[in-house]
């Protein structure tokens, strides 16, 4: 049964009421309803007389069912996660990571740290800045339902869309029969609503026809909206498509998804009593399994498939104070890291309460920039991930509408924020989108703080997640309601653990679009950072800026540092005034929103940014083909730092 | 949560050797949580419902790696025949679809009875097999099916003379 309308976020606080929300859906079903009334009352009844009364029938017929799947749509719940609880986010939040990896049918797909919702966001979800909620396979937010179009109503979204598209058709058709057999009674009221209805009905044909054709192409190449528009396909690698036929009966006919927020938590009926049964257990087996858990954590830190084991392995712990010049390079190093940290599950404890704000204020000198850039990951519709190319296989875009079904023109900041990041591992022509890149800077600065300096190395994801993160995911957390200010993490100085970009030449050397291997995106993660200070700095051969200051309350990531495009942004931080806004979706590729304080540069045209910034992708099948250690730069960074090649030309530096 | 150690006195009035009632009664609310063990979604195969099989190193002691792995496999296989996109999901669309989505009033859609099914496998596996060995499973459509939670219980000890340490402990937690 439909759910109802959700005001607030699921178990989160309730937004305030605002009513500007319920306009464009107010102004939908007036129109709908008033103009299929109007029809049917003046023009069908003639109509029906004269040709036949299956006229009237057939009309009721489809405008019943475009209302049903209306309503469907509105009301419907689109796959809304409850909040995780706290005991589900063990890990410190000092440690663990912005973004977790997980490989899909092949493809490396990166799962990010939501921190309004505390869990690492499933493929293909996104957190929608209107609702604020994460929405499973999250489509867009539609204003004119004023509802999330997810995993759960998506097929009534469609539906409606068909059938509406269906029913303005006969409307016009119909309207335009009574006309041409009315021409000379044009003066009656009954042929003068007719005409009004025939107007609003043409009116309303083109946008509805066009979002239709665009969701019916979507269907068919098994993309969300989300996807399409950030461009994460690109390079046409879809790890969700099944094929057309099965795309198009998955959404029409696999049975209802259930629904999440109805199902609390209910206290278990079972009890436990000890004594407690015991799997035998043999010296050997336990010797091994001690042995065991030091070796796995080195060793899965090397394996790209451990990157699906997840939580439950706790990840080491870097201590805060280990700065990134003294960090510790080599895998060994690394290795011995991993094993200081509790290794083995068994020593975790359970910690039931789960005290952030002390953990989370652990003082880093950049704490509070930080968690001004953080306020930005908690902005749902964060686009930080959008433009970059690594960041299209993150599947928590920020919420957008349908592409046709914004309301506003809100919906830019999210396309552009994102896709500036990208240009900073374009290898190419990432100087000319300064302003999205600007925008896409300061949106992406925050969202990659919390990964930023996990530093995804060339040992996997496993230790990003664990080893080389640094607060972030405690600072996102903190700063939900942070006040948005890019200033401080554009500057340089300010921006730890960035140095310059000093990307090599590799032309087309993509950063992969949508998927690509953990070893690149922590670098691009931690270039988009520096991207945010050096949107105008093409030249891919500066030298390397030691962070003058590095934040204590960041673990230096262990091995390579991505570096980024270096010099210090040539203005004020671009106005994300929108980004904490809700929006409703804008599309990537829909540079609505232009920050006026934006570094300079031009916004590009809709989508020709996009495929500047997505190049065909390399996709990376393994992180370990991408530990290549190439010296791609002349210049040789004081201190020995190894430069690590990745996917796509894209370098990276491991400090020594 | 276990039931939590009671109250110091409660366990100091209770001697440690008699083989009671009241020691039994002791044992019962000797279990605490210690920890909880999150099996995460096997996305290989895409967005369908599926958990990893992997056996958590936490468990190692506590449960045999085939009894875990048959649990999960179960899971997954009633999440596959939830999903399914045969027959019956063909005709409870088509349905819903006629009678304008009123049918959803009156029927159970097919993922919501997999899902009781889920349910009452969970709660047999839990009585049969988890709880014996001091472990829980929670549904995990409790938790958005993003994560099986085990809970993992510790036997506290019965003892009177261990209540002073048990109790600390407790009310640390």
């Amino acid at each position: 049964t439909p759910s109802s309308l959700s005001v607030g976020g699921a178990l989160g606080d309730p937004s305030p009421f605002r009513p500007s929300r319920y306009v464009p859906v107010s102004a939908a079903t007036a129109f709908l309803v008033g103009a299929t009334t109007l029809f049917l009352c003046f023009t069908c009844p003639w109509l029906s007389e004269q040709f036949s009364s299956s006229i009237l029938l057939y009309n009721v017929v489809i405008f019943l069912f475009t209302l049903a799947n209306f309503c469907m749509a509105t009301f419907m719940d689109p796959g809304i996660f409850s909040r995780a609880e706290e005991d589900e986010d063990k890990e410190d939040d000092f440690r663990a990571p912005l973004y977790k990896t997980v490989e899909v049918r092949g493809i490396q797909v990166r799962m990010k740290w939501c921190s309004t919702c505390r869990f690492y966001r499933p493929p293909r979800c996104s957190h929608c800045s209107v609702c604020d909620n994460c929405v499973e396979e999250f489509d867009h937010h539609c204003p004119w339902v004023n509802n999330c179009i997810g995993r759960r109503n998506y097929r009534y979204f469609f539906l409606f869309l068909l059938s509406l598209t269906i029913h303005i058709m006969n409307v016009f058709g119909f309207s335009l029969l009574y006309i041409i057999h009315h021409t000379k009674q044009l003066d009656q009221v009954r042929s003068a609503v007719t005409m009004a209805v025939m107007c609003v009905a043409g009116l309303f044909f083109v946008p509805v026809a066009g979002l239709t054709g665009f969701h019916v192409v979507l269907v068919a190449r098994g993309r969300t909206t989300n996807e399409q528009v950030t461009g994460k396909f690109r390079g046409g690698v879809n790890p969700f498509t099944q094929g057309c036929l099965k795309n198009i009966a998955h959404m029409l006919c696999s049975s209802q998804a259930p629904r999440y927020l109805g199902h609390l938590r209910k206290p278990h009926s079972v009890q436990v009593q000890p004594p407690f049964l015991r799997p035998p257990l043999s010296e050997a087996q336990l010797a091994a399994k001690v042995l065991d858990n030091g070796i796995q954590q080195s060793k899965s830190s090397l394996e790209i498939m451990e990157s699906q084991s997840t939580d439950a392995d706790p990840p080491p712990p870097p201590k805060p104070e280990h700065r990134y010049p003294g960090l510790p390079h080599t895998q060994n190093e690394e290795c011995s890291l991993l094993t200081e940290a509790p290794p083995t599950p068994s020593l975790y404890k359970y910690r039931p309460a789960y005290s952030s704000p002390g953990k989370k204020h652990t003082a880093s000198t950049h704490s509070s920039k930080m968690s001004r850039g953080n306020s930005m990951t908690e902005s749902p519709s964060v686009p930080v991930t959008t433009g970059q190319p690594s960041y299209r296989s993150d599947p928590s875009l920020s919420s957008r509408g349908g592409a046709g079904c914004r309301g506003g023109g809100e919906g830019g900041r999210a396309g552009s924020g994102g896709l500036g990041g990208a240009s900073a591992f374009g290898g190419r022509s990432y100087p000319s989108f300064t302003d999205t890149l600007l925008q896409s800077a300061a949106a992406s600065c925050s969202s990659s703080l919390r990964s930023a300096h996990t530093a995804h190395n060339a040992l996997g994801p496993l230790i990003s997640e664990g080893t080389t993160s640094t607060s972030y995911k405690s600072l996102a957390n903190q700063t939900r309601n942070g006040s948005l200010s890019y200033e401080s993490l554009l500057t340089p100085s300010e921006s730890p653990e960035f140095e310059s970009a000093a990307h090599d030449t590799a032309p087309g050397a993509p950063p992969i679009l949508g998927y690509t291997s953990p070893f690149l995106s922590a670098q691009q993660r931690e270039g988009s950072l520096q991207a945010c200070p050096a949107p105008l700095r093409p030249s891919p051969n500066r030298a390397f800026l030691r962070p003058t200051s590095s934040p204590p309350s960041r673990a230096p990531p262990l091995s390579p540092r991505a570096r980024s495009l270096g010099s210090p942004p040539p203005g004020p931080a671009p106005g994300h005034t929108s980004l904490g806004k809700s929006l409703s979706y804008g599309g990537g590729a829909e540079l609505q929103h232009r920050p006026s304080s934006s570094g300079g540069g031009t916004p590009m045209p809709k989508f020709t940014y996009i495929s500047l910034f997505f190049p065909p992708p390399t996709i990376s099948s393994t992180v370990k083909q991408n530990v290549a250690n190439h010296n791609t730069h002349s210049h040789k960074p004081a201190g020995g730092v190894k430069k690590v090649t990745g996917v796509g030309g894209t370098t990276y530096e491991i400090s020594v | 949560m276990s039931s939590a150690p009671r109250t110091a006195t409660e366990r100091t009035k209770l001697p440690y050797c008699h083989e009671s009632f009241h020691n039994l009664q002791e044992l019962r609310h000797s279990a605490s949580l210690a920890n909880k063990v999150f099996i995460q979604r096997d996305y290989t195969d895409g967005t369908v419902c599926k958990f990893q099989t992997k056996f958590p190193s936490e468990l190692d002691s506590r449960i045999e790696r085939t009894l875990f792995e048959d649990t999960v496999k179960m899971l997954n296989n009633y999440y596959a025949e939830a999903e399914k996109i045969g027959g019956q999901s063909y005709i409870e669309g088509c349905l819903a679809c006629l009678t304008v989505y009123l049918v959803f009033l009156c029927i159970e859609t097919r993922y919501d009875k997999v899902l009781k099914k889920i349910s009452r496998y969970i709660q047999e596996q839990n009585e049969k097999v988890y709880a014996p060995r001091g472990l829980l499973i929670t549904d995990p459509i409790e938790r958005g099916m993003r994560v099986i939670e085990i809970s993992v219980y510790e036997d506290r000890g019965s003892s009177g003379s261990s209540s002073g340490s048990s109790t600390t402990s407790s009310s640390g937690r």
